[in-house]
């Protein structure tokens, strides 16, 4: 358990204290390149402990399996929505995958977005950004049996299509 | 979450240091000065993002060691009001649940912001607290466990030092961040699959 100790600087000068926001992505990014990464190996890295609780955090979120082409495709996609910076972000950090998501995120939603443009943004989400991931191994332990995977697929997709809240009927 | 900070410090660099490259020296004794550590308003120190300038080098009279100016840019956690985040439970008791994410744990959701209506169970050695939905009564619970918890932040507060501590009460947080997890979509994600 780290503590976070409180330190008064008495010669420090603060220039900008908003000096760009940064994604998660942005902040994991530097954090790899720093030579943090989740194989033994990450002891030899020039990078301190509570740098590491940071990494560990991230590389669990949506961010862990997000790339810079996805990242900037994304932001490409979002820009013809009429999203605020904190929205933007806030959709990229979490990468909800269905409607309902969308509408937890986004203030006001219903008033602000018709359905299709809603839908339209979950697509964009889900054609830019990676899966999640704990989410990107597929759940169903597939025999190989091509059927059965052609008709699980299709109860998937009826599963998102249908409104409300569903509860996991796998 | 995250947002890059302009600083401009003046320190001394402590001469065990000098045998290195100035610009490694600088990094380390900065790391060292800043990581984990909260500068109010600013949020909590993550990284040194880069060094944008160093100057100065001199040695004053009965010092032992060179003083630097550097402007760096550092990469701050600061949460805004309305960012939605994932988190874990890590204690939970009648006043609410307490959030962590590994690198900062002094997250608060208390009473009145969770979902309504929620009741503070503690009976058998078990702690949580249920949400009331519909019928359901023992189907939505907070519990401490490795579930991921989104929640709302509300407001960062960053309370002033106290001059004496009690010796029974919790370590000072510097940097706290109230939470709610009122609104749909919020809690536990296995909620809302």
């Amino acid at each position: 358990m780290s503590l976070v100790r409180f330190y008064l600087l008495l010669e420090m000068k603060i220039l900008e204290e908003n000096a760009g926001a940064l994604t998660n992505f942005e902040v994991l990014d530097f954090l790899r390149a720093k030579g943090a990464s989740k194989d033994p190996s990450r002891v030899l890295a020039k990078v301190a402990m509570s740098e590491y609780k940071v990494y560990d955090y991230l590389v669990k979120t949506p961010a862990g399996s997000q790339t810079r082409e996805s990242v900037k495709e994304y932001f490409t996609a979002i820009k013809q929505h009429d999203l605020s910076e904190a929205e933007v972000l806030n959709v990229l950090n979490i990468r909800p995958a269905s409607e309902v998501e969308i509408y937890h995120i986004i203030e006001d939603c219903e008033e602000r977005f018709p359905d299709e443009e809603v839908t339209e943004i979950v697509e964009k989400v889900g054609n830019t950004l990676p899966a999640p991931p704990d989410k990107a191994t597929p759940e169903e332990i597939t025999k190989g049996d091509e059927e059965t995977e052609t008709q699980k697929h299709d109860e998937i997709s009826q599963d998102q299509t249908e409104d409300g809240e569903q509860m996991d009927t796998s | 979450m995250f947002y890059l900070s302009k600083i401009e410090h003046k320190f001394a660099l402590p001469p065990h240091l000098l045998a290195r490259p100035i610009r490694e020296a600088i990094q380390s004794e900065l790391e060292r000065l800043f990581l984990d550590k909260v500068i109010q308003k600013l949020g909590l120190c993550i990284s040194v993002y880069d060094i944008t300038s160093i100057e100065g080098g001199s040695i004053f009279p009965g010092a032992g060691a060179p003083t630097y100016q550097v402007v760096f840019n550092l990469i701050m956690f600061r949460p805004f009001p309305g960012e939605i985040i994932s988190a874990k439970v890590m204690s939970l008791d009648a006043d609410g649940v307490r959030l962590s994410l590994g690198f900062f744990e002094d997250i608060y959701i208390p009473t009145h912001h969770m979902p309504y209506p929620s009741y503070y169970i503690s009976k058998n050695n078990t702690r949580k607290w249920t949400w009331e939905y519909g019928e359901e009564t023992d189907e939505f619970n907070i519990e401490i466990s490795n579930e991921v918890i989104r929640f709302q932040v509300l407001s960062v507060s960053y309370p002033t030092i106290p001059v004496e501590q009690a010796k029974e009460s919790k370590p000072f947080a510097p940097m706290v961040v109230n939470g709610s997890l009122y609104h749909e979509g919020l809690g536990p994600v296995s909620w809302w699959q």
